[in-house]
């Protein structure tokens, strides 16, 4: 435990101090005030586009640090030689998984939370109103963004840190057309397509369950009930993959 | 029983094995038996032996020098008793109670270049898991020990070779070691540098701890040592007191040429 929790920490302060995260930070607050200049272009529509445009943008930016930061933690470990450091003293390889991942996942918290109070006050200048569903959102983008940092995590134990990145993105993406998938099981043209559907739809992530967005800019009312199991089920599926990591950094000689 | 899992199960919470290790050996620290290792390399997967069988025993109070010229197994030997690597066959026994007991400096030790001396010392301690004030007042101690209290809140990316050297030496002692292995510890330095490596070594040698260490400098291990071991293509040639090979060639090197290259 005491391992996790200062590997954990050093993998937070290892993040934070990037400057890449700076920079990605800066970019997505300058897409939120130009999501204003959009606003004021669509006409009458200037609080539904800055908010969708705004939400948009914070998972784009959450996902840019997820994917290419989570890539490289692992990577830049063993590529550096500081898993000598690390393994030569009594640090499971479950320990060292775990740690990397709360450890960005704080910092990751930290830079969601930053963007969502952002987009959140500049949403309640414009509206004059709170809108707090911004804020419940951002916390469900939160929850997706884990998903793909255990995911690219677990790629970047099979080896290379880019295709970890690609495919945790490309993992994210899947995830946003998991209910298509559903739909295609639910079409019963014939047993294989459908067999093969819900084979895809269990590998990869629901993260369409959690989307609130439609609810956010007033198209559909959210049910809390099924968004709380879908978190649940997003939680179980992080520790699985984190699980597979591990299993799979166990074999890794250094 | 695999190596690895010896090592595991040598570690402190199994006191069983703890206790019966100190009946079977009380003075040995390290016993390496025929440790093989294969490595497959390029896309082809070709297999190349490492090891080709490394019998290595490390009495308790040595300071043991392992001597062999490049590509003669040192580094993967030291990695296979830190079960960084897996041996292919073979068995490591640590006489210590497991990796809380043992000290490690990588050779061209490279550390996290976003934290401070101190910083990255007091995560050293943590994965120990010693308590945080423990931790603390050591990382002090241990700052003054090897030189580096002036630099302690110094991010290591400022660090030269030297610091950088004594920082990993700082790191391999923050548990208060039994057994300290360190690869190449005096590669790199100037010759200040190594004066201090060696006072240190000379320290933990007093203290009563058991150094191992891998060199290529010859005074150094003569120096240094009170045991060597001579390894060559992956076994391990000769083992024996300095004075022993001493008695028999005139100088260490002469020794080393000889039992690396027999006539």
């Amino acid at each position: 435990m005491r391992q996790t929790g200062a590997i954990a920490l050093n993998t937070f302060k290892e993040t934070i101090r990037d400057r890449v995260l700076a920079v990605i930070v800066l970019f997505a607050l300058l897409m939120i005030v130009a999501s204003l200049w959009l606003g004021s272009i669509s006409l009458g529509e200037e609080g539904r586009v800055m908010k969708d445009f705004g939400l948009v943008a914070v998972t784009f930016f959450g996902l840019v640090v997820a994917a290419f930061i989570a890539a490289g933690l692992i990577h830049k470990e063993v590529e550096k030689r500081t898993v000598f450091v690390l393994f030569s003293k009594p640090v499971s390889r479950a320990a060292f998984i775990a740690g990397k991942f709360l450890g960005l996942a704080v910092t990751l918290a930290v830079v969601v939370a930053g963007m969502g109070l952002f987009l959140f006050v500049v949403v309640w200048v414009i509206d004059g109103a709170p809108t707090w569903m911004v804020l419940a959102a951002v916390a469900l983008i939160y929850v997706q963004l884990l998903v793909v940092v255990a995911v690219t995590i677990f790629f970047s134990t099979l080896g290379s840190a880019i295709l970890a990145s690609v495919l945790g993105i490309c993992v994210f993406i899947a995830g946003q057309l998991s209910t298509n998938v559903l739909e295609l099981t639910r079409l019963g043209q014939n047993a294989l397509t459908e067999a093969l559907s819900w084979v895809v739809f269990v590998l990869i992530p629901n993260l369409t369950a959690v989307d609130v967005k439609p609810a956010v800019v007033g198209e559909q009312t959210a049910d809390w009930g099924a968004i709380g199991l879908w978190c649940g089920y997003l939680v179980a599926y992080v520790v699985v993959v984190l699980a597979l990591a591990t299993a799979v950094f166990r074999r890794r000689e250094f | 029983m695999p190596a690895s899992l010896r090592l595991f199960l040598s570690q402190p919470g199994d006191r069983f094995r703890t206790a019966r290790d100190e009946l079977d050996s009380v003075s040995n620290v390290l016993t390496a038996t025929s440790l093989r290792k294969t490595v497959h390399v390029g896309f082809r997967r070709r297999p190349v032996e490492i090891l080709k069988g490394v019998d290595l025993t490390v009495g308790r109070g040595e300071v043991f020098g392992l001597l062999g010229p490049n590509g003669a197994g040192k580094t993967t030997t030291v990695k296979v008793v830190l079960g960084l690597m897996r041996p292919t066959s073979g068995q490591v026994e640590l006489g210590v109670g497991g990796l809380d007991r043992v000290g490690y400096l990588p050779e061209n030790p490279y550390f996290y270049d976003y934290l401070s001396g101190r910083e990255f010392l007091e995560f050293c301690g943590a994965l120990f898991s010693l308590p945080s004030d423990v931790c603390r007042e050591c990382v002090a101690e241990l700052l003054r020990v090897v030189g580096l209290e002036d630099a302690a809140d110094v991010h290591l990316r400022k660090y030269s070779k030297g610091m950088l050297q004594r920082i990993g030496i700082a790191q391999a002692l923050v548990n208060d070691p039994d057994l300290v292995l360190l690869d190449e510890p005096m590669t790199g330095l100037d010759p200040i540098g190594r004066l201090e490596v060696k006072r240190l070594i000379q320290r933990l040698h007093d203290e009563g701890k058991t150094v191992l260490f891998n060199s290529h400098i010859m005074a150094d291990v003569e120096e240094l040592c009170t045991h060597i071991g001579i390894m060559a293509g992956g076994v391990v040639l000769w083992t024996g007191t300095v004075a022993e090979a001493l008695a028999q060639a005139p100088t260490l090197e002469d020794f080393f040429m000889k039992t690396v290259r027999p006539a």
